[in-house]
C-alpha cells in the first residue's frame, strides 16, 4: 500500500481509530500487528510469508544466542539468522544479477550457456526489513542487548507499517521498548504528525512526482546525447527526485508513527547542505548509514588499523552500501565513487589540516556545492538504467561530448530550475536548524496557511500513485 | 526531512521522544484545514465553470474492473474493442434498447486493439461476441498509449483494486476538477511558455475530449461540441500528426502494416475455432482528419486487406450510406447526440452480422 494513495488514507483513518478506543495495550499492539501485515499484503499476499519466516527464525535464533556461553553454538545460530535473511535476499533481489554475470563471465571464455529466465518478482522492502531483523540478530549476538521476550512486540519491531517498506531502519533499542508499556499520542502529538505526513506526501507527489521526474526522466530516457544544460539540469532533478521521494517517504513514515504515538529516528539532516562526504552521510539515510557503520565498518576494523586498512574498510562498506541499493553495477559504481570521496576526503584532511579558511562563510558555501556537485556526479550512476545512459549523460555534463541538442522545454527548465533552487537554500538554511524549532518560530496562521497550501497542492496534483524510488531497493 | 537535530539521548520514559514544535499545532491544523477547504471549493468551482462535470476516469482501474466481467461470468456478452472511435461513437444503452444486448465496452483510447484482442483470444471464459474497432492510425501501426492498462489487469494489487473502488465512490462522482486534464501540472504545462532557443514548438496534447460513467460508456464532452474555440483546438492538435511520416519510413510502416494484420489473422482465428464472432468496425472520420487516413493509410493496402486475410466480415462507414453525414466536432469522434443516433443503426448491423457467423444449433 502507498501513503500517496486514498487506499491508505482510508486505511490509516481506520488505524488510528482503532487505536485510540480504550482497548487493552495487548490488543491495541494486535491490531497493529494485523494492521503492518495488512498493509504489506496489499502488495502481494505471498510475500507476508518471508516476514513471517523472518520473524519467527531470529525470535528463537537470538533467544538461543542469548542463552548459550559456547562461542561456536553462538557463531553457528548466528549464522542461521544471516543464512535465511541474506539467503532470501539473494535469491530475491540478487538471483538474477548474479546468474546475469555468470553467461557474461562464461561467453566471456568462450562458452555460450543460456541460462533460464528469472522472472522473480522482487518483494517490496525487502532490503529494509532484512536489514532491522539483523541488526537485531547482531545487538543480541554482540551481547549489545537482550532478546526480545515477547513475540507480539518482535513481530511488531519488524512489521511495524509507517516503516516496513522503507525505512528509516530503525533499531531494536530503539522501537522494542516503545511497545513494551501502553503509550497514548497526544494531541500535539497527533498533530505535529499529520503536518509532518502532509509534508512528506507534498515532498513526494507534488515536488518529486509532479515537477521533477518528468525533466528526469526526459533527460535518462533520451537515446541520443543532450545538451550540457540539459543533462546538469536532468541530474539535479534527480538529485531533488531522489531526496523529495526518500524523504518524503520518511517523513510521512515519522509524522504516521507518531499520530500513533511513537517516536521513529530521523533518516535525513538537510544533506545538500552537506560540507565534504562524511558530513554528507551523516545526512543521508542516517538509518543506513549507521547501520553499515556499526554493522559492517565497525567489525571489519573501521579506522583502528591503520590508514590503509581504514581506507580498504571504507571502500568495501561502500560497494556493499551502493549494491544494498540494486543489484546492477551502476549501483556498484555509484558505492565505489562514494567510497573513493570518503577515502579522498580522509587523505585530503590528513595532509591539509584544518585550515581557517575553511571556516570562512564563503569557504563553506563553496565546499557545500562542491560536495554537492560531486555528490550529482554519482546521482548520475545511481539514475541511469545502464552504463551507456549514464557515461553519455555525464560525457555531456562533463562537456567530453557537447555535441547534444537542447531537450528540455521552458516548462521542464522552469521545474527543474525553481525546485533545485528552493531545495538548496531551504537545505542552506537548515543545517544546522531542526524543523519543529522552525515551525515553532512561524506565526501561528502563518504555519497553517503553509500547510493548508501544501495541502491543496497535493489534492489538484492528482498524484498517480507513483511507487517510491526506494521501493524497489 | 529531519524535525529535529536532537541527540538520541532517551528521555525520561526510556527512549527518544520526538521533539515537537513548541507551538499551538491544533490552531495551525485548524487554519490549514480551512485554507485547503476554501482553496478546493475555488479550484472545483473554477473547473466546473470551465465546463467541467463530474464523471468517472478512464482509468486503467476502470479498464481492468470491465475486463474482469468477463472472468466473473459475463463472458457471453457482446464485447467492443478498439481505439477512442468505438468508444466514444458506440452508446451502450443505446445498443442495449436497439437490439436486448448490452455490450462490455473496452476499446482505449489511442490504443491499438491488438493487445486486447489477442489477451480475449487466449481467454477461455470469453464465449461471446466481439466488434474490433479499426482507426487505422493506431490499428496497422500496433501503438498502444495506454498499453499499461493490460499490464494493470494482469497484475493488479489489492491495494491498487481498493484504491480503485474508493475512488470510484468517494471522488469520482462528485469532483469536477479530477480529471488527467486538470492536474496541476498538466495545465501549467499547457501555458503558453516561450520557446527555448534551438527547440521547435512542443507538440500540444490531446485536450480533454469526452466523459464517462462507471460501465465506460463515452460520450463527447459538451465544450468539444459547443466551443468553436474548443473543437478548433482539438482539430489543430489532430492536424500536427497530418504531414507526418510514419516512423522508419513507408517501408517500415508496411512492414508494421503487415505484422498487425498477421496478428489479427492469428487471433481471430483461435476466436472462431471456438465459436466467438467476430466483427471489425471502421467508424466515421470526416474533414482533414478522413484526408489525411485516406492518403497515408488507403483502404485497399489497409482496411481490405484486413477484411481478405482474416476472413471475418467488416463494417465500413464508406460502405453504408446510413452510418454517414454525422456531426463530427473535431473530423474524429461523434458528439453525443449523434453518438446515440449513429449506435441505433449501427447496432443492429452489428449484431446481425455477429449473428450470421454463428452456425444454427
Amino acid at each position: 500500500m502507498l501513503f500517496n494513495s486514498l487506499t491508505f488514507v482510508v486505511f490509516f483513518a481506520i488505524v488510528v481509530f482503532l487505536h485510540r478506543l480504550p482497548l487493552r495495550w495487548r490488543v491495541k499492539k494486535i491490531n497493529l500487528l494485523l494492521a503492518s501485515y495488512l498493509f504489506y499484503a496489499a502488495w502481494n499476499p505471498p510475500f507476508v510469508l518471508l516476514i513471517w519466516l523472518s520473524t519467527l527464525v531470529d525470535f528463537e535464533v537470538a533467544k538461543r544466542i542469548h542463552a548459550s556461553d559456547d562461542r561456536t553454538r553462538r557463531r553457528a545460530w548466528l549464522w542461521l539468522s544471516l543464512g535465511v535473511n541474506l539467503g532470501l535476499l539473494g535469491y530475491f533481489k540478487y538471483g538474477g544479477f548474479l546468474l546475469d554475470n555468470w553467461v557474461a563471465a562464461m561467453a566471456s571464455i568462450g562458452v555460450a550457456w543460456q541460462a533460464p529466465d528469472w522472472d522473480i518478482v522482487l518483494p517490496v522492502g525487502i532490503s529494509f526489513y532484512t536489514f532491522q531483523t539483523l541488526s537485531y540478530t547482531l545487538d543480541v549476538y554482540f551481547r549489545r542487548g537482550k532478546p526480545c521476550t515477547s513475540l507480539l512486540n518482535f513481530s511488531l519491531f519488524v512489521t511495524f507499517f509507517p516503516q516496513l517498506v522503507a525505512g528509516p531502519i530503525v533499531r531494536p533499542g530503539d522501537l522494542l521498548p516503545q511497545f513494551a508499556q501502553a503509550v497514548t499520542a497526544s494531541a500535539r502529538q497527533v498533530q505535529w504528525g499529520l503536518m509532518l505526513m502532509v509534508l512528506g506526501l507534498f515532498q513526494k507527489i507534488v515536488i518529486a512526482d509532479g515537477l521533477l521526474a518528468p525533466v528526469v526522466d526526459a533527460v535518462y530516457g533520451s537515446a541520443k546525447p543532450v545538451a550540457p544544460l540539459d543533462a546538469w539540469l536532468g541530474t539535479l532533478a534527480f538529485s531533488g527526485q531522489i531526496f523529495c521521494d526518500f524523504a518524503g517517504y520518511t517523513t510521512t513514515a515519522i509524522g504516521a508513527a507518531l499520530v500513533l504515538g511513537f517516536s521513529l529516528i530521523d533518516n535525513f539532516r538537510f544533506p545538500y547542505a552537506a560540507i565534504g562526504f562524511s558530513d554528507f552521510w551523516r545526512r543521508w539515510h542516517i538509518s543506513l548509514s549507521s547501520w553499515l557503520r556499526d554493522y559492517l565498518y565497525v567489525p571489519l576494523g573501521g579506522n583502528r588499523k591503520g590508514p590503509v586498512r581504514t581506507h580498504i574498510n571504507l571502500m568495501l562498506t561502500m560497494l556493499i552500501g551502493g549494491l544494498w541499493h540494486g543489484a546492477s553495477w551502476t549501483f556498484v559504481v555509484w558505492g565505489g565513487l562514494h567510497g573513493l570521496y570518503l577515502v579522498g576526503e580522509r587523505m585530503l584532511k590528513a595532509r591539509v589540516g584544518a585550515w581557517a579558511v575553511w571556516e570562512r562563510w564563503w569557504s563553506r558555501i563553496a565546499l557545500a556545492l562542491l560536495t554537492y556537485a560531486l555528490v550529482n556526479i554519482t546521482w548520475v550512476f545511481f539514475r541511469a538504467q545502464d552504463f551507456d545512459t549514464a557515461w553519455r549523460v555525464l560525457a555531456s555534463m562533463l562537456l567530453i561530448d557537447s555535441s547534444g541538442a537542447p531537450l528540455l522545454s521552458t516548462w521542464l527548465v522552469l521545474s527543474a530550475v525553481v525546485p533545485i533552487t528552493g531545495l538548496l537554500l531551504i537545505h542552506g538554511y537548515m543545517r544546522e536548524r531542526s524543523l519543529h524549532a522552525e515551525v515553532a518560530r512561524l506565526p501561528v496562521a502563518v504555519s497553517g496557511l503553509l500547510w493548508g497550501t501544501m495541502l491543496f497542492l497535493i489534492a489538484i496534483t492528482q498524484g498517480g500513485s507513483d511507487a517510491f524510488i526506494y521501493f524497489q531497493f | 526531512m529531519p524535525s529535529s537535530t536532537s541527540s538520541s539521548e532517551p528521555g525520561a520514559t526510556g527512549w527518544w521522544v520526538r521533539p515537537l514544535p513548541d507551538t499551538s499545532a491544533g490552531v495551525a491544523l485548524l487554519t490549514a484545514a480551512v485554507v485547503f477547504v476554501l482553496a478546493m471549493l475555488a479550484w472545483e468551482w473554477h473547473w466546473r465553470a470551465f465546463g467541467s462535470v463530474p464523471g468517472m476516469r478512464n482509468s486503467e482501474g476502470l479498464w481492468a474492473e470491465q475486463r474482469r466481467r468477463i472472468d466473473g461470468g459475463e463472458g457471453d456478452r457482446t464485447v467492443i474493442i478498439g481505439s477512442s472511435r468505438v468508444l466514444f461513437d458506440l452508446q451502450l444503452p443505446v445498443w442495449q434498447q436497439a437490439t436486448g444486448r448490452r455490450p462490455i465496452q473496452l476499446a482505449l483510447e489511442g490504443t491499438s486493439p491488438m493487445e486486447a484482442l489477442e489477451g480475449l483470444a487466449d481467454d477461455p471464459d470469453f464465449t461471446g461476441r466481439l466488434v474490433v474497432g479499426v482507426t487505422p492510425g493506431l490499428f496497422f501501426s500496433g501503438f498502444a498509449y495506454r498499453r499499461s492498462a493490460f499490464e494493470r489487469y494482469r497484475k493488479e494489487t489489492p491495494a491498487q483494486w481498493m484504491g480503485q473502488k474508493l475512488s470510484q465512490h468517494l471522488l469520482e462522482p462528485w469532483l469536477a476538477f479530477y480529471d488527467d486534464d486538470f492536474a496541476l501540472f498538466t495545465v501549467l504545462e499547457r501555458q503558453p511558455w516561450p520557446v527555448r532557443p534551438g527547440l521547435d514548438p512542443p507538440r500540444l496534447d490531446v485536450r480533454k475530449l469526452s466523459v464517462a460513467d462507471g460501465e465506460r460508456n463515452t460520450r463527447m464532452w459538451a465544450r468539444v461540441e459547443n466551443d468553436p474555440d474548443y473543437s478548433a483546438l482539438a482539430r489543430r492538435i489532430w492536424a500536427q500528426g497530418f504531414s507526418r511520416p510514419p516512423p522508419g519510413g513507408p517501408e517500415e510502416a508496411a512492414k508494421r502494416r503487415d505484422e498487425q494484420i498477421e496478428r489479427a489473422a492469428a487471433a481471430v482465428a483461435k476466436l472462431r475455432a471456438r465459436g466467438v464472432p467476430v466483427l471489425f468496425a471502421r467508424m466515421p472520420s470526416s474533414g482533414d482528419f478522413r484526408e489525411a487516413e485516406m492518403r497515408g493509410l488507403p483502404r485497399a493496402d489497409h482496411w481490405d486487406a484486413l477484411i481478405a486475410r482474416t476472413g471475418v466480415p467488416g463494417i465500413h462507414f464508406e460502405d453504408h450510406p446510413e452510418l454517414q453525414g454525422y456531426h463530427l466536432p473535431e473530423w474524429s469522434h461523434l458528439s453525443a447526440s449523434e453518438a446515440d443516433r449513429f449506435t441505433a443503426v449501427f447496432a443492429p448491423m452489428a449484431e446481425a452480422a455477429l449473428a450470421a457467423q454463428i452456425p444454427p444449433e
